[in-house]
């Protein structure tokens, strides 16, 4: 099992080579439009993975549960993905001309907002920002984590000692956790909001719907609670770890991913009846194009059922909650409806009339790959370095009752 | 057939506790007659051996009914009627889903009532003769059966597992 274990990184740097690889493939042969799409979708997937499962602990601190204690450190592994992320973010910038369909278009006084080097500024300090606290809300955390008196690796003994040179007061230390989680719940909201608001919905600039940043932040805790339990899954049926979840805490985790689900057609539905109601031209034919006209009409009806209408009906099954295999699978399926309504979103702002960048090919899917490693890689890399974190035993913060 | 004439009531501090007594009285001789408590408790309802109850069910049927209803009536109304308004089709199925969703919820509410009073076959005409007023404070109360000259032993062992016994209202013969 520890060879497996050793296999994980090595396997998730594969995919994320495979991944550069077909994107390198991409440019080369003259597909570079594909290619951004491909990476712009990817990057906003997996950073909303990274950010919504991060909202989960920081939720939980807020509320003072309990019952999420062990969940709550492997939602807490999500966080390394965050500089990777950045850095993503910030590769965007050499495909600003297939990812920014803007550009070059009349934007009748929109200029203001809609530049590049505006853009990528406030984003750029969006995302640092929401990163930030994130860590700062990490590192007051893992305080009540780390065993201090025995670091096991090199970023534990880093941590005790800059903790060490400050002399720690568990009290002051907990309240610090509670703020900056708060803080980073309130950035969570405000910065998926702009990064929905300049990398999604901007791709069609003379379309706007003000429910587009609630209904991107949601989306991000709907596929970040996805994956939260895809992991919680597989840790819990790996035998080389300590980590087992109750059935109760499936059920209770399951039942959040539910509620999700629900928020998120909501939010869906909110924007599709006020927009019906308008019958606006220049907001409707954004919502035409999508869910009425081929291709992407398709796409829109298998993210429906995908998304929403199969984890309705299935999740309404108390029981079904609390089997890991079929939760992992469901969950799986979720985040490739997601993926491709990633792809419905902005597939047809970034195909313009070139309708051949439309189909999605094999390159897509060996892209979504390699940033599903690069995932894999920061989530598992997190966990060797906190090691505890898998543990059954309760931690610092449950055996001295400082919560 | 043993005779059981005799009920007592050990008090316990809160749930886990009680279900830990359930749990043991039901590997002894001594039924467990009731169980009172301030608050549900799966722990204990697992402990009793209890299964789910089934106003679930009735729940997901008046929502599907309410559901359909809803649409049905939207339609059927609008269909009567005919007007055009806004330019907007006749039957606007968009808009519908707003009278469906409000029908499951309000069908859900009352076929879950009704499972509720079906179920628990309510009204309920009878008393609870071994009720104690802590049960709907602080305390879960769990009720045990056993013979006149078993009771000093089982106050013993409900005792050993926690429980108060407050005198003596506990102990009551069955008339």
């Amino acid at each position: 099992m520890q060879n497996a274990k050793s296999r994980i990184i090595p396997a998730a740097l594969g995919l994320v080579l495979i991944g550069t690889v077909a994107f390198g493939w991409s440019l080369a042969a003259g597909h570079p439009a594909a290619a951004w799409r491909a990476y712009l979708v990817n990057f906003l997937l997996f950073s909303a993975i990274a950010q919504g499962a991060l909202v989960f602990s920081a939720m939980m601190h807020t509320v003072h549960a309990k019952w999420s204690r062990r969940l709550e450190n492997l939602a807490e592994s999500f966080a390394a993905f965050f500089p990777v992320s950045f850095v993503l973010f910030l590769g965007l910038f050499f495909g600003r001309a297939y990812v920014f369909p803007w550009m070059h278009a009349d934007l009748h006084g929109k200029e203001v907002w809609l530049n590049v080097q505006f853009l990528f500024s406030r984003d750029g300090i969006a995302l640092l920002v929401l990163y930030g606290l994130g860590f700062a809300y990490l590192y007051y955390t893992l305080w009540f984590k780390v065993d201090a008196y025995n670091p096991v690796t090199g970023l534990q003994l880093r941590l005790t000692r800059l903790w060490a040179r400050r002399r720690p007061d568990p009290e002051k230390y907990k309240h610090r956790r509670y703020v900056f989680g708060v803080l980073y719940l309130m950035a969570f909201a405000v910065v998926l909001s702009l990064i929905g608001f300049d990398l999604v919905m901007a791709a069609e600039p003379h379309w706007y719907s003000t429910l587009f940043g609630a209904y991107t932040f949601i989306k991000a805790i709907y596929v970040g609670f996805g994956a939260l339990l895809i992991l919680a899954a597989c840790t819990h049926a790996s035998r080389g770890t300590g980590f087992l979840l109750s059935q109760s805490e499936f059920i209770d985790m399951g039942k959040l991913f539910f509620a999700f689900c629900l928020a998120w057609a909501d939010l869906f539905y909110c924007q599709l009846v006020v927009i019906w109601y308008g019958n606006i031209s220049e907001e409707t034919a954004y919502v035409i194009t999508r869910t009425m006209l081929a291709p992407w009409n398709r796409v829109a009806w298998a993210v429906f059922i995908v998304c929403f209408v199969a984890p309705f009906l299935i999740l309404l099954n108390r029981r079904i909650k609390a089997v890991p295999w079929f939760m992992t699978c469901l969950c799986g399926l979720v985040l490739i409806g997601m993926w491709l309504e990633h792809y419905l979103l902005l597939g047809p702002a970034l195909a313009g009339h070139n309708s051949a960048s439309t189909a999605f090919s094999a390159g897509d899917v060996l892209i979504f790959l390699g940033f599903a490693g690069l995932l894999i890689a920061a989530v598992t890399g997190y966990l060797r370095q906190f090691p505890g974190m898998l543990d059954a035993a309760p931690g610092k913060a449950e055996a001295e009752g400082t919560d | 057939m043993t005779n059981h004439d005799t009920h007592i009531t050990a008090l316990f501090a809160d749930d886990a506790q009680a279900a830990a007594a359930v749990g043991a009285l039901r590997q002894t001789q001594w039924p467990v007659a009731d169980v009172h408590g301030p608050i549900p408790s799966q722990a204990i309802s697992g402990a009793l051996g209890i299964k789910k109850s089934g106003v679930g069910w009735f729940t997901l049927a008046g929502g599907v009914f309410g559901f359909f209803l809803g649409y049905f009536l939207a339609v059927f109304t609008s269909a009567r009627w005919g007007l055009i308004v806004s330019g907007k089709p006749v039957l606007s199925y968009i808009p519908f889903f707003i009278v469906g969703f409000e029908f499951t919820i309000l069908f859900s509410v009352l076929a879950n009532v009704l499972g509720l009073i079906l179920l628990m076959r309510l009204p309920a005409h009878r008393d609870l003769p071994r009720y104690r007023p802590e049960c709907s404070a602080d305390r879960f109360g769990v009720v045990v059966s056993c013979r006149q000259g078993e009771a000093p032993e089982v106050r013993r062992f409900l005792t050993e597992l926690g429980g108060e016994m407050p005198e003596p209202a506990d102990t009551q013969r069955d008339l």
